[in-house]
């Protein structure tokens, strides 16, 4: 498979006594959006910290940009694979400005142009840079979360992992970073991984999706056929119905 | 029915905080009255939804000031009551669920403990009793092993279990009303159809009046009766939460017009315009 793949087969990972991956398989090609869905305890944020070398105790097999991931991966390989976590509020140093923040990831991976590369993350997140020698308690949950997207951006990864990216923000700010997601995606063909238990947000984002169950994908499927037929195990038709059930009947 | 009064009465709420550089209205002017139901306040954040809960309980922070024309509690004026007459009534009569599990638990108290403490503030009740009273109650809001987790702290329970811990504590009183700040926000879908459960029962089978603060349209439209829609501390329109999806303020159609759905796909998702007129006026 070539850049911005991801592959994963047989992962398995084990804190202590609790197996909390159990054979895990999936692929994910270049460009591609891929939905992973499952209660929290499932695994699924476990998958995504594997992925981004922020867990290194694991077996199996994972490639991505079809190498090998080791269980140590070098400098170069965190710039092909950017994070986005789920809560803005916590995910930003509370006494960094934006611009220190931002600066941060250029300066551990010696890349030149600081200034030019900040001001264009910034202006590819849709902040002007007013917000650049700002602290992130002067900025809103939605711009937060921007300057994370932002962040991750700035050192032109191929693939992007999203951590429940909008759950904690209002409806309103959600259908922003969703379009924005959905427009860098597109702008700079990326592949993304994007971790929720709303499977209306996984359906919205992704092509592909992966139920998650107590350690194990329970089930794999494209999200027409899912939206068509239902699924084929009981706990995927549950959450189907349940994100059904709250789903409003448009006037 | 005529005869009872209602359970809260809310007449033109005004929540204002004075800051060194200008005063912010959180709250302004808010009128509802709430019976044996089930109503929705729904808004995004700052729109004063979780000011209002808090207004109703004297629990609104320094330097918030709480006005009214009216606020009373089954007849009960509570703008001129004292500190202490508000106080009884918390917990007892009046009870908040708070949004946050993490911060609203003590840390370094047992939960069941704290259960418990709820139960002898407001009953005279021994330690036994009052232990056995906890137990009952974490079986009620569907937790396994309630002698387990009695004895278990805050940070030794999942998120899910804390927020039916602090249902549990505000329950456990026996309130007449209960004011839900988020209750399900942080729950997976089948868990929080469990909690939902608990509390349609609560409000069928105890006559319990229920405020329910969300931003979660889709979730109030199926499971409460009547849904306010706040922004910037007004109230943009008020209806049966059945028709909310007929809602016709354009605040209404823009927040439920950017909500993904899994049966309608579109390319893209129709975003908010907010607009300054719905600020003044109403």
């Amino acid at each position: 498979m070539g850049p911005g793949s991801i592959v994963v087969r047989n992962l398995n990972v084990r804190f202590g006594e609790a197996h909390v991956l159990k054979d895990v398989s999936f692929t994910v090609g270049s460009g591609e959006s891929f939905g992973l869905v499952g209660e929290s305890g499932s695994g699924k944020s476990t998958v995504l910290r594997v992925l981004s070398g922020l867990n290194r105790n694991w077996d199996g097999v994972v490639e991505i940009d079809g190498n090998p991931l080791p269980q140590r991966p070098d400098k170069a390989f965190f710039r092909s694979v950017q994070m986005v976590f789920q809560d803005p509020f916590g995910s930003l140093h509370p006494r960094m400005t934006i611009d220190a923040i931002l600066a941060e990831p250029l300066a551990i991976h010696g890349l030149d142009q600081p200034d030019r590369r900040i001001e264009r993350a910034l202006a590819e997140v849709g902040l002007d840079g007013g917000f650049r020698f700002r602290f992130p308690h002067q900025l809103s949950g939605g711009q937060r979360q921007r300057v994370a997207i932002a962040r991750a951006l700035i050192l032109e990864p191929r693939i992007l992992l999203l951590d429940e990216p909008t759950s904690a923000l209002d409806v309103s700010i959600q259908a922003e970073v969703l379009n924005l997601l959905q427009d860098l995606k597109l702008r700079l063909g990326l592949t993304l991984l994007l971790v929720s238990h709303n499977l209306a947000v996984v359906g919205h984002m992704c092509s592909r999706v992966a139920v998650m169950k107590l350690g194990r994908i329970v089930e794999e499927s494209d999200i027409d056929s899912l939206r068509k037929q239902g699924g084929q195990d009981a706990y995927t038709q549950e959450l189907i119905a349940a994100s059904r059930r709250v789903a409003l009947a448009s006037a | 029915m005529t005869e009872e009064p209602p359970l809260v009465e809310v007449r033109n709420l005004r929540v204002r905080f004075h800051t060194p550089t200008r005063i912010v209205e959180a709250v302004r002017g808010l009128s509802f009255s709430l019976g044996r139901e089930k109503l929705a306040i729904v808004g995004e954040s700052g729109s004063g939804k979780s000011m209002t809960g808090r207004a109703l309980l004297d629990l609104v922070p320094w330097p918030g000031e709480v006005q009214a024309d009216a606020m009373r509690f089954k007849g009960q004026d509570l703008l001129g009551m004292s500190g202490e007459a508000r106080r009884r009534l918390r917990g007892r009569h009046l009870s908040m669920v708070m949004q946050d599990p993490k911060f609203s638990l003590n840390p370094v108290m047992t939960v069941g403990r704290q259960i418990a403490e709820a139960y002898q503030l407001h009953r005279k009740a021994s330690r036994s009793e009052a232990r056995e009273r906890a137990l009952a109650m974490l079986e009620d809001v569907l937790i396994r092993e309630p002698s387990r987790v009695f004895d278990l702290y805050p940070h030794e329970v999942s998120g899910g279990m804390g927020q039916r811990v602090m249902i549990a504590m505000m329950l456990i009183g026996e309130p007449d009303v209960l004011i839900a700040d988020e209750p399900t926000s942080a729950l997976d879908v089948t868990v929080q159809a469990q909690i939902l459960d608990i509390l349609e029962k609560l409000v069928t089978d105890r006559g319990m009046g229920l405020i329910f603060i969300s931003h979660d349209l889709p979730l109030v439209s199926a499971f409460c009766d009547r849904v306010i829609v706040m922004y910037g501390g007004r109230v943009m329109e008020s209806l049966p939460a059945r028709e909310l999806a007929k809602g016709q303020h354009a605040y209404t159609r823009g927040l439920l017009g950017c909500l993904p759905d899994l049966d309608r796909p579109v390319r893209r998702l129709a975003t908010l315009q907010r607009d300054e007129s719905w600020l003044r006026g109403g």
